[in-house]
């Protein structure tokens, strides 16, 4: 198609500009407000052109909120929900796919049914679970009368494991491989099948490979839900040097009661947002690539 | 029956990376339209065995075990207690807290708000994203560029992106404010319910839009080449094109994305809403899960939030299937 | 997923903050609200503790707000991974009572033998926090409300000050925004609830709730639906629809529209000092806030919050936990922590010390919250509030009383729709903590 349409091309051009504009607005402020002084911060209307405290402003920010260990427990984090995640997802959605076995339809349904209620519903008893994982065994031993049981106690409060699991405890990345899975034509598996392949064989060798876009794709999606993890890390952490960057920049949060340090909490929140946007910068192509090959 | 496959492909490239986690209408959509076996979700070509399976499903099944299904009853149970929050004392009240939500019009005047809220949402970003998308499509340097910085909102958290967007639109301070009042907009959501709706529809849609957008980019990259091609030799221009054929082969997407943008609006907004009014003013905000939240963090009403977390979730139920009975079969025999 | 990963990631974590190091000392933990340099100042006088002697280490450590570190309290409570101190707002004081989860402050310090003497504190904080006479929490960080001016402001618009009634004052905020002075002559706190309507129900000695403001009983229900405080409310809902009154709204807190200048007053915690000094570019000062014509004005009440002692400690611990608060009880410390934050001394003698100093002299608009708070003897109506539920209750207010605002219903009919949803929420504290304080 050879097309001329300069009227709708230079039409376009400008919707995406404004698009863009859009969407980089509030992202521009959060840097201007997070280079100005305490000074600066306090007068209305608030100035467009970033000042010259940036660097500073970080600085107090590195140092006073101990920062760079909250980044890092926040990379460590999303990662270990990244990984975790996915490994545990990739075999069971294999597994209600490629076998027949009793009771598949209902090791569907209770996976199903993790879908239905988000954790901030259910955050307190969540934390009972995780600050003893050995709490159903405890109700066991209770009802039973062994002592042993009851006294078992198995704490994750401050611990990255305790930060991670419950976070991984949701069937969404089950499900997105179980509809992967169902698009794959069903030759493939007939055809390892006559080969010899045991089924971990066509798992490893197979259907792995095939999904990769896919689980490129999930891995960012997952990193990022995991990187912006705020209340479930807030009530798990006591020990300050446990807790994650969003956390770190709530406490920035200006009180009713206190002195509002507006910049220096935009200045957190602009290096808060700074690794994820790096993640989509570089791994746009294939988060997208993800999607599009899926379809096909 | 090939319009029917494309379908079952596109509902499949919407759900191979779909983010959107927690969100059960999507999963039985899709489910719906790419199940053609016997046993629903299973493959024709599968092993027949069941020791390995067990072992696969059991990591996920004892994570969920320990952190899903027994947090998850013991949460539900309070729906029909009255409890100190301490766990002090409780009493059993039967459905005394359901009676309660159900006779108060405060919670009937959220149920309003969310319904208001949720469709609003759903047009806000899908009619801009399709208008992104469009232009994304048409034009052909830049592409790549614009597409980066249309998903850069997804990396945002959303209390950040709520604070952010509070902060510009506030009425006193805020640039953007100044500007819409600058137009002769008395802009002030602090008084004005219809201005604070407004709000948090514009800041649950700023960080949605992009999702919305790159499962429309996908779509319409997949619409056949030989198609278009065709219409062009009949004259039919870009804008025609796009009405006539692409919008009508990418209607499961688009059905897809609406659903989507449902179960967003309903479950994943309270981060936003509690950092751009919360709730206010006078409840113009609340929507139901806010309420939810609202109750049982904030006011330590658990019995109430317990019950109405009940209700949400009957009603995730009843949407899924309301859905996939009436809306998604009558979209595929559409196309 | 194996118990040793949990280990490891603990001992990191003990290696990270260095405890190792003080090995005879007992560690407790103080779990606080306080963000910004209000968090500063605690974790500053925890080390003032931890320095004065040898036995004890307190570790303070930020939760969030205050919902948050009670959610957290709660969570970890009914995990029984409790820490020995939390920081707790007023308003949460009858949860607290009635939770079962907490040692009063008073048989603590009694048993660990440095018994405090109530008649040392200032009255309305004991009233508040105690019970017969026998304080069930640490009293911390307590303020009340004052009136924060902008003295460029008032002098613009042809007045010396602020006026010391409503009915002179409400003039004077109509001047200044009809002389172009400031197009807000006054910005709504967030927290109106306590400021515009319990603390003027307190110093016009009013009442707001039966049964002495539920000091007497969880059989108390509200009545401010009815004389003065409907007044109240409809002089709020005039300024705030003049425009004379402006509501910040989310993205900034309302003492920030104050100290840029933009609005000429705002009825405050007295702790909010310290963004006013650090911020404010112009000549201001504060007085107690405004009253009823004709009224001779009682004690306001407090607000801010209180530190909680939670059972199931050893021994051991809870001496800590006495030390630390004999500790805070210093006069010294007091001083120390009243100058530095804002918030009032919460004993005489403090307040005696930090006159005799002259502190006062030179920082004059410090004294007024004291002074307020001492101001005659406390009536029923301004001894404190003892609500049931109260978060819950407080929300709904809030809710009925900005629909008032909004124009969405009128003023009598949203305050009646207040103490109904109040009193339900009471009647269902009633019912589950019947037989209790």
């Amino acid at each position: 198609m050879n097309e001329r349409t300069p009227v709708i091309d230079a039409l376009c051009h400008m919707i995406l500009l404004v698009g863009a504009a859009l969407v980089c607005l509030p992202i521009y402020f959060v840097f201007v407000t997070g280079s100005l002084s305490q000074q600066e911060i306090m007068r209305v209307p608030m100035s467009w052109l970033p000042g010259s405290q940036f660097f500073a402003n970080m600085q107090t920010v590195l140092s006073n909120a101990n920062f760079g260990r909250l980044l890092l427990n926040s990379f460590i984090i999303a990662t270990g929900i990244t990984v975790g995640k996915l490994a545990v997802s990739v075999i069971a959605a294999f597994a209600v796919t490629y076998f027949r076995f009793p009771f598949r339809m209902t090791a569907f349904w209770l996976i199903f049914m993790s879908l239905m209620l988000p954790i901030e519903v259910r955050i307190v008893p969540t934390y009972e679970s995780a600050a003893n994982v050995a709490l159903p065994l405890n109700i066991l031993g209770s009802w039973l009368g062994i002592k042993a049981l009851v006294d078992l106690d198995w704490n994750l409060v401050n611990t990255y494991s305790g930060l991670i699991l419950p976070l991984i405890a949701s069937a969404t990345a089950t499900f997105l491989f179980r509809q992967f899975f169902l698009t794959i034509p069903d030759e493939l598996c007939e055809a390892a099948r006559i080969d010899g392949a045991t089924p971990w064989q066509f798992f490893r060798l197979i259907l792995l490979p095939l999904s990769r876009s896919n689980i490129v794709a999930l891995a960012i999606i997952l990193f990022l839900m995991g990187w912006n993890q705020y209340l479930w890390p807030l009530l798990l952490t006591t020990e300050p040097a446990m807790a994650n960057a969003v956390i770190g920049l709530k406490k920035l949060m200006p009180q009713s009661d206190s002195l509002p340090t507006w910049h220096l909490l935009m200045n957190a929140a602009f290096l808060t947002m700074l690794p994820p946007t790096i993640v989509i910068l570089i791994l746009q192509r294939w988060f997208v690539k993800g999607l599009v090959d899926s379809g096909k | 029956m090939l319009a029917r496959n494309k379908a079952a492909g596109l509902a499949q490239a919407a759900g191979g990376g779909g983010p959107r986690l927690r969100s059960p209408l999507r999963r039985l959509f899709v489910k719906g339209t790419s199940d053609g076996q016997t046993e629903s979700g299973l493959k024709r070509a599968h092993f027949k065995e069941w020791r390995l399976p067990f072992w696969l499903l059991a990591p996920q099944l004892f994570i969920l075990l320990l952190f899903f299904f027994i947090p998850s009853i013991r949460a539900l149970i309070q729906a029909f207690q009255l409890t100190d929050p301490f766990g002090a004392t409780t009493q059993w009240v039967g459905f005394q807290n359901f009676e309660r939500l159900f006779r108060s019009n405060v919670y009937w005047s959220s149920a309003q708000v969310t319904l208001i809220f949720t469709i609003a949402q759903n047009v806000l970003t899908l009619s801009l994203a399709l208008l992104l998308a469009f232009a994304s499509n048409h034009i052909l340097r830049g592409r790549g560029a614009y597409r980066t910085v249309l998903l850069l909102p997804y990396a945002i958290a959303p209390a950040i992106a709520g604070i952010m967007l509070a902060f510009l639109f506030n009425p006193r301070v805020g640039p953007v404010a100044h500007m819409l009042q600058g137009m002769g907009l008395d802009w002030d959501p602090n008084r004005n319910s219809w201005h604070a709706l407004a709000l948090v529809v514009m800041a649950a849609s700023w960080k949605h839009i992009c999702y919305n957008y790159i499962f429309l980019v996908a779509a319409l990259m997949s619409v056949p080449q030989s198609i278009l091609e065709s219409a062009y030799l009949d004259g039919a221009g870009p804008i025609q094109r796009f009405l006539r054929i692409s919008l009508p082969m990418i209607a499961p997407t688009l059905f897809f994305l609406i659903v989507i943008n449902f179960v967003y609006g309903l479950f994943e907004t309270f981060a936003i809403v509690d950092a751009t009014t919360r709730g206010g003013p006078a409840g113009a905000t609340s929507i139901l899960v806010y309420k939810v939240y609202q109750d049982g963090f904030v006011t330590l009403d658990l019995g109430s939030s317990a019950a109405q977390s009940v209700v949400l979730m009957a009603l995730a139920l009843l949407l899924t299937f309301a859905q996939f009975r009436f809306v998604e079969r009558r979209v595929n025999y559409s196309v | 997923m194996r118990p040793f990963y949990g280990a490891l990631a603990g001992a990191g974590a003990l290696l990270l903050t260095g405890i190792s190091a003080v090995q005879a000392a007992t560690e407790i933990e103080l779990w606080h609200a306080m963000s910004g340099a209000l968090g500063e100042r605690v974790d500053e006088v925890v080390k003032k503790f931890n320095d004065s002697q040898k036995d004890y280490v307190v570790k303070s450590i930020a939760k969030g707000t205050y919902d948050e570190v009670l959610n957290g309290t709660i969570a970890a409570y009914r995990a029984k991974r409790q820490p020995e101190i939390v920081q707790s707002n007023e308003r949460s004081f009858l949860t607290m009572v009635n939770s079962g989860a907490i040692v009063p402050t008073n048989e603590l310090m009694a048993e660990q033998g440095m018994p405090l003497d109530t008649s040392k504190f200032i009255a309305p904080v004991v009233s508040y926090f105690a019970i017969n006479g026998k304080l069930q929490a640490m009293p911390f960080n307590s303020s009340t409300p004052i009136l924060f001016y902008n003295r460029d402001h008032f002098k613009a618009a042809g007045f010396d000050k602020p006026a010391a009634t409503w009915q002179e004052l409400e003039p004077q905020l109509d001047a200044i925004k009809a002389k172009g002075v400031s197009k807000c002559a006054m910005v709504l706190p967030g927290d109106y609830e306590w400021s515009f309507l319990e603390n003027y129900s307190a110093v016009n000695d009013i009442p707001y709730a039966t049964k002495r403001n539920g000091m007497d009983g969880l059989d108390t229900s509200f009545v401010f639906n009815k004389g003065k405080l409907v007044g109240q409310v409809e002089r709020m809902k005039r300024l705030v629809s003049s425009g004379v009154m402006q509501l910040a709204g989310q993205g900034i807190i309302p003492i920030q529209l104050f100290t840029s200048g933009e609005c000429s007053t705002i009825i405050a915690s007295t702790a909010s000092h310290a963004a006013v000094v650090a911020a404010a570019k112009f000549d201001w000062s504060a007085r107690e806030i405004p009253y009823e014509q004709g009224v001779t004005p009682k004690n306001s009440v407090i607000g801010g919050a209180a530190l909680w002692t939670l059972k199931g400690h050893t021994p051991e611990k809870y001496k800590a936990v006495a030390a630390f608060y004999d500790f805070l009880a210093k006069t010294d410390t007091q001083v120390w922590w009243h100058q530095a934050t804002g918030y009032v001394p919460v004993t005489t003698a403090a307040y005696d010390a930090a006159k005799a100093q002259g502190y006062y002299e030179k920082n004059p608009t410090r004294e007024i919250a004291v002074v307020q708070l001492m101001r005659g003897t406390p009536s029923d109506n301004s001894l404190g509030f003892r609500i049931g539920n109260s978060n819950q209750i407080n929300v709904a207010i809030m809710e009925e009383v900005s629909a008032a605002f909004l124009g969405r219903k009128p003023v009598q009919q949203a305050l009646d729709d207040a103490v109904s949803r109040g009193n339900e929420a009471l009647r269902r504290y009633e019912q589950l903590n019947a037989g209790k304080k």
